[in-house]
């Protein structure tokens, strides 16, 4: 078990790093493949070139005013915005991410997007969400449950934020059939 | 993207969590060159995916999908 335990503290560690140390998200060619003109408008433009994302969880969501939103792994706070902006007046969109410079780069951005009263940017992990029981509508993530060493420990942590007859909205990458070991074993690998 | 489930397993996971009404859609393929784009993949990760993984596999690696489920209510 102690074994097991390093290797998720050393895969935190590496998903941590690698998304602390880049200077830059994939950009516009990834942006347009995941978000509509209209959507991307939404946006400033900093935030979408820190597109880091595998899918559009907020067009599936299909959010609500005064809904509670969290999304996990909010990075520079592309979906938190979009969030944010579905929710109006009285909702809120919250962003967990691990990485403390996103967490500022995501209050930037949502402040230029005019949207920093209903929003909120927590550090913190999706294996221990710093929020209470029962305290969000609907979670959101994109690309970032498969970043977890503790997918089971993640999921549990998602169903106890949610409220009863709360949703989720998850983008995420999946593979079928095994991945060469080198790879697989490859701690860098975890973080893309 | 060394952490991905299988569509199955991720499925299975969440109903484990106790969520109900699973569904999984939006089905998008991912090849290496479009991993290539993310500054999360270094180059070292990506020739190594383009050395190990056969050819055949290269414009599909992985499957990006939306999974959606729900929180029972209350009783």
């Amino acid at each position: 078990m102690a074994k097991d335990l390093m290797f998720q503290d050393e895969i935190k560690d590496s998903v941590r790093e690698a998304y602390g140390s880049i200077s830059a998200g994939a950009g516009q060619a990834v942006a347009t493949n995941l978000y509509s003109e209209e959507e991307l408008a939404e946006l400033p433009p900093g935030a979408v070139d820190w597109a880091l994302g595998v899918g559009n969880p907020v067009r599936y969501a299909f959010l609500e005013p005064g809904e509670v939103v969290l999304d996990i792994g909010s990075g520079a706070g592309i979906d938190t915005i979009l969030a944010a902006r579905r929710v109006a007046p009285e909702g809120k969109a919250i962003g967990l991410d691990i990485v403390p410079e996103m967490c500022e780069r995501a209050r930037a951005h949502a402040t230029e997007a005019g949207v920093a009263e209903r929003t909120e940017f927590l550090e913190g992990e999706m294996e221990r969400i710093p929020l209470p029981d029962a305290s969000v509508d609907v979670v959101i993530s994109n690309g970032v449950l498969n970043l977890s060493a503790r997918k089971s420990r993640a999921l549990a942590e998602i169903f106890r934020v949610l409220r009863s007859g709360g949703r989720i909205s998850l983008a995420d990458l999946t593979v079928e059939g095994e991945l060469p070991p080198e790879i697989a074993n490859d701690q860098s690998a975890w973080a893309g | 993207m060394a952490g991905a489930l299988a569509e199955r397993v991720f499925a299975e996971k969440l109903g484990r969590a106790g969520f109900i009404d699973v569904w999984v859609g939006g089905h998008r393929t991912t090849s290496i060159d479009e991993a290539s784009l993310y500054p999360l993949f270094t180059d070292d990760v990506i020739r190594l995916m383009r050395q190990t993984i056969p050819p055949e596999r290269h414009d599909h690696v992985a499957t990006a999908v939306i999974v959606k489920a729900r929180k029972p209510e209350a009783r």
